[in-house]
């Protein structure tokens, strides 16, 4: 099938078979690889990307499911200035990171629900929903606090909606 | 460094890191192998005809079409490991045949159509059953796959005179390591070389053994870890996989790749711990321990190879960290239709501590001893080290009263204890346990793989240049590493950077394993360092036409003693030449050592266990990046978290794991199973290094899950202990607390 994927901001015409899961089509037709595959059965949310601003495990999407359909991935996160998101800020300076294959998924989550004042227990919510296996989650809860902190009082001079 | 606190931070947040599945060659084949789904059986018939008319797959090969595909390396040649199926399948997913395809879709449409048929027969999953050895994984010979012990036997008269003797049973069940990344192989043929580019724990053996499988020199081999997601003990080895990527890659001269999926993973990648042990304590009225035995009957899995001596490392570890007089500790391993067991973190030591410090709290509550107070009656005391353990270990240093002191203080051990009487007298309230884990662990490897590749040089430019054998799967390597050489120069740790995992960029390594990369390559940089800078002053002396001692070193540069003249090591370079040192490195073990505690919340009625709080207490000696240290230590006291209440592979009738929901079976920490965590260090460095560092990062998959256990055997005050098996499921504990 003939669609294109319009991934931040960028178009990419495809052909593509209807079976083609979103996280291949990603991966292997746009060659963005900052999504991982970590289950591939909808888990671990290694391969969460936004599609229309929603945080999806872009394993179980289909392709051609999000024909004309805007899609971010974590390699649209940082700003077109090139400033890093303050997500990634955060999980440096949190350490939320050790490994980083959990990451792309983590931040994608994190960024579809940075919209709004995030309470504690939404982002224990968020944290609870993808699986890492290397910094046992507090250090990426910290990172995720203090990003919608900066986000809210508008630090690192803006408000930026993903 | 432009604000990103590790110099890995930048490419992984952004996703610009490169990990083996995002490397793109072109022309690549993806290869997806065709796996058994009976545990044991013979195999009749694996006929790949009908997968190679399927449109993208270049290709599709059982073991008979491939005659010559060498067997796993380090076997018994009368039990050999063949690389696919040949005649018996011994575990569940045991590779029956591979399919190249043009990508991964059309390989599995391949290997969808192979044809394949298998006579099962009984599968053997127990220690127990296979020692029976009525089912013999290969005929004729025994299941048994080694025999070994530590210490001596203990006189009879020694267990009769004792006024305390506890006996118990405890399974230290199967677990997958399960890394976020399963393991990654993408072999490229190019000329008279092979590119093998692995997400791997030591990329020189890997080199070593895939030159011996394909008969051909090393340096033809350039083996490179690239970006790695995790490891945890279970990407050190050659896999049947590998062996069959880089044979097709040789052979079709085309690059080959296999990047496991989960499913996979669950099926086939190496598992850890696999005990059934019996121990039995004892100890005088006062609480002085006397003797402690204990026996491990191993389930290593379906084929002879370096994991069935692993299960040593739990008996010269039987010791822990008490002054026992007599230890003796025997160990069978026995080989059961499932995949190897392998290290996983804390490999053999969580064996080791676990069933002692169960027992220490079953004695306590014999002796009527608080369990603190009978652990300080037997921590081995400072003055002791190097403490020779009966055990043939020496334990190289240690402050154990002050570790369990801290994590007492830390948890607030009177205050919970306080209120766990409160509830007891409430018939309303949940009961509540407290448990206790002192522990002693070893690092940097065995004799034999203590030493380590290490170079520092010095560039013209006045960059430094560290290069050193581990590998990093998410350590920190590229900022720790280049920090400690920096500061050991005096020089800006931005002057500094790091190249390891590529066996082309190094004249040797040996890897990371064994909590070793700070203690053996960091101490050996530091020395690597140390001669640079005397070959540094020795040089500018000669420049200078003065005695070496009359040479000095700080901030980075030369100086004369007298005199304000300053030479950098970027000018000395220019003026004298390439400034280079490479050394082989060699230190010796160490054994890091700690206490962690645990409160838990028992509800009885319904089997399920709250974890009000965990306190770890862990001595590493020097740690080079104390922050990083503590991130592994967290998710070490997770992986920790998960051995005792949620991982484990159980099996059915068929021998098959029950699996079958993936990571929906498999039970992996999410941060709903978060408790309260809190860290303490003490810091005992190890005098075998002028470093002081010793392993770190592995602690909390020994020391947490038996605090857990004891905690919840403490809250419902149990007479028979073993009734508690990891995981303490909902079922698990229902059943202990009736
Ligand atoms: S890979 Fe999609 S959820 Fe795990
Ligand atoms: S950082 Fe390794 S899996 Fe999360």
């Amino acid at each position: 099938m003939r669609i294109t994927l319009t991934v931040n901001d960028a178009a990419y015409p495809l052909e593509v078979e209807p079976r083609r899961v979103l996280a291949d089509a990603l991966r292997d037709d746009c060659g963005l690889t900052g999504t991982h595959l970590g289950c591939e059965q909808g888990v671990c949310g290694a391969c969460t990307v936004l599609v229309d601003g929603e945080a999806v495990r872009s394993c179980l999407m289909l392709a051609v499911q999000c024909d004309g359909v805007p899609i971010r991935t974590v390699e649209g996160l940082t700003g077109p200035d090139g400033q890093p998101h303050p997500l990634q800020r955060a999980f440096s300076a949190e350490r939320g990171l050790q490994c980083g294959f959990c990451t792309p998924g983590f931040l994608m989550l994190a960024a579809g629900a940075l919209d709004h004042d995030l309470s504690e227990n939404e982002v224990a919510d968020l944290v609870r929903s993808n699986l890492c296996r290397c910094t046992g989650y507090e250090p990426i809860r910290r990172a995720i606090t203090r990003a919608a902190h900066a986000h809210q009082n508008g630090q690192d001079g803006r408000h930026r909606s993903v | 460094m432009d604000g990103w606190l590790r110099r890995e931070d930048e490419r992984l947040l952004t996703g610009a890191g490169r990990f083996v599945a995002d490397l793109r060659v072109p022309a690549c084949l993806d290869a997806v192998f065709v796996r058994s789904e009976v545990a044991h059986g013979v195999l009749r018939e694996a006929d790949c005809s009908a997968a190679r008319e399927v449109p993208g797959v270049a290709g599709a090969w059982s073991a008979a079409d491939l005659p010559d595909l060498p067997p796993m390396p380090l076997g018994e040649p009368a039990r050999e490991w063949p690389a696919l199926v040949e005649d018996r399948v011994r575990y569940p997913g045991e590779a029956l045949a591979v399919v190249l395809g043009d990508d991964r879709y059309h390989a599995e449409d391949g290997a969808a159509r192979v044809r394949t048929r298998i006579d099962p027969l009984p599968a053997v999953v127990t220690a127990q059953e296979s020692a029976a050895d009525t089912v013999r994984l290969f005929d004729g010979l025994s299941n048994v796959a080694l025999r070994g012990e530590a210490g001596s036997p203990i006189d009879g008269e020694v267990w009769e005179r004792a006024a305390v003797v506890v006996e118990s049973d405890y399974r230290q069940q199967l677990l997958l390591p399960s890394p976020m990344e399963c393991r990654t192989i993408l072999c490229v043929p190019g000329g008279d070389r092979l590119t093998v580019w692995s997400g791997h724990q030591a990329p020189h053996r890997l080199r070593q053994d895939l030159a011996g499988l394909l008969d051909r020199p090393e340096e033809s081999i350039r083996v490179v870890v690239p970006d790695t997601g995790g490891a945890f003990g279970s990407k050190s080895a050659v896999f049947p996989e590998f062996i069959v990527v880089a044979w097709l890659a040789v052979l079709l001269g085309r690059p080959v790749r296999w990047v496991e999926d989960r499913r996979e993973s669950l099926l086939v990648a190496t598992r850890g711990r696999g005990q059934d042990q019996h121990v039995r304590l004892a100890a005088d009225a006062e609480g002085r321990l006397l003797a402690y035995e204990l026996t491990v009957e191993a389930d290593v899995g379906a084929y002879p190879h370096l994991g069935v001596a692993f299960p040593m490392q739990t008996a010269w570890m039987a010791t822990g960290p008490y002054t026992t007089p007599k230890v003796h500790a025997t160990v069978r391993s026995l080989l059961t239709n499932t995949m190897i067991t392998y290290p996983y973190r804390g490999a053999g030591r969580p064996e080791a501590t676990s069933p002692l410090e169960r027992t220490m709290d079953v004695l306590a509550r014999r002796l009527g001893l608080d369990p603190a107070e009978l652990r300080r009656r037997n921590l081995i005391p400072p003055e002791a080290f190097p403490y020779r353990t009966p055990t043939g270990r020496t334990y190289d240093s240690g402050d154990h009263h002050a570790a369990l002191d801290l994590a007492l203080r830390t948890l607030g051990y009177d205050g919970w204890r306080a209120e766990q009487a409160r509830r007891r007298a409430d018939p309303d309230a949940f009961p509540i346990g407290i448990g206790l884990s002192c522990y002693v662990e070893r690092s940097g490897g065995e004799r034999g793989s203590l030493h380590e590749y290490v170079g520092v040089e010095a560039g013209d430019d006045g960059t430094v240049t560290a290069r050193c054998g581990a590998a990093s799967s998410g350590q920190s390597h590229a900022t720790v590493f280049p920090a400690l050489v920096a500061e050991t120069l005096g020089v800006e740790p931005a002057r500094v950077r790091l190249v390891e995992g590529d066996t082309d960029e190094l004249p040797g390594g040996v890897g990371s394993f064994g909590s070793r990369s700070a203690q053996i390559d960091g101490a050996g940089l530091q020395h690597a360092a140390g001669l640079l800078i005397e070959e540094a002053r020795e040089r500018a002396a000669r420049l200078w036409d003065l005695p070496v001692e009359e040479t000095s070193w700080s901030d980075g540069a030369v100086h004369p003693v007298r005199g304000s003249a300053a030479m950098g090591l970027s000018e000395l370079v220019k003026r004298t030449g390439p400034l280079r040192i490479d050394e082989r490195y060699e230190a010796d073990m160490a054994f890091p050592f700690g206490a962690h505690a645990a409160v838990v919340e028992v509800d009885p009625e319904l089997g399920t266990v709250r974890v009000l709080q965990v306190v770890a207490v862990d001595d590493c000696g020097r740690a080079l990046d104390p922050d990083v240290v503590r991130g592994q230590a967290f998710g070490s006291i997770v992986q920790g978290l998960g051995q005792a209440l949620y991982e484990g592979v159980p099996f059915g009738d068929d021998g098959l794991p029950l699996l079958d929901g993936g990571l929906l079976d498999y039970l992996l920490p999410t941060y709903a199973e978060i408790p309260p965590i809190e860290l303490g260090e003490t810091h005992t460095p190890t005098p075998r290094t002028p470093l002081g560092a010793k392993g770190a990062g592995e602690t909390g998959c020994i020391g947490t899950p038996p605090a857990i256990v004891n905690a919840v055997a403490d809250a419902l005050r149990l007479a028979h202990p073993e009734r508690l098996q990891m995981p303490l499921t909902p079922d698990v504990v229902w059943r202990a607390a009736a």
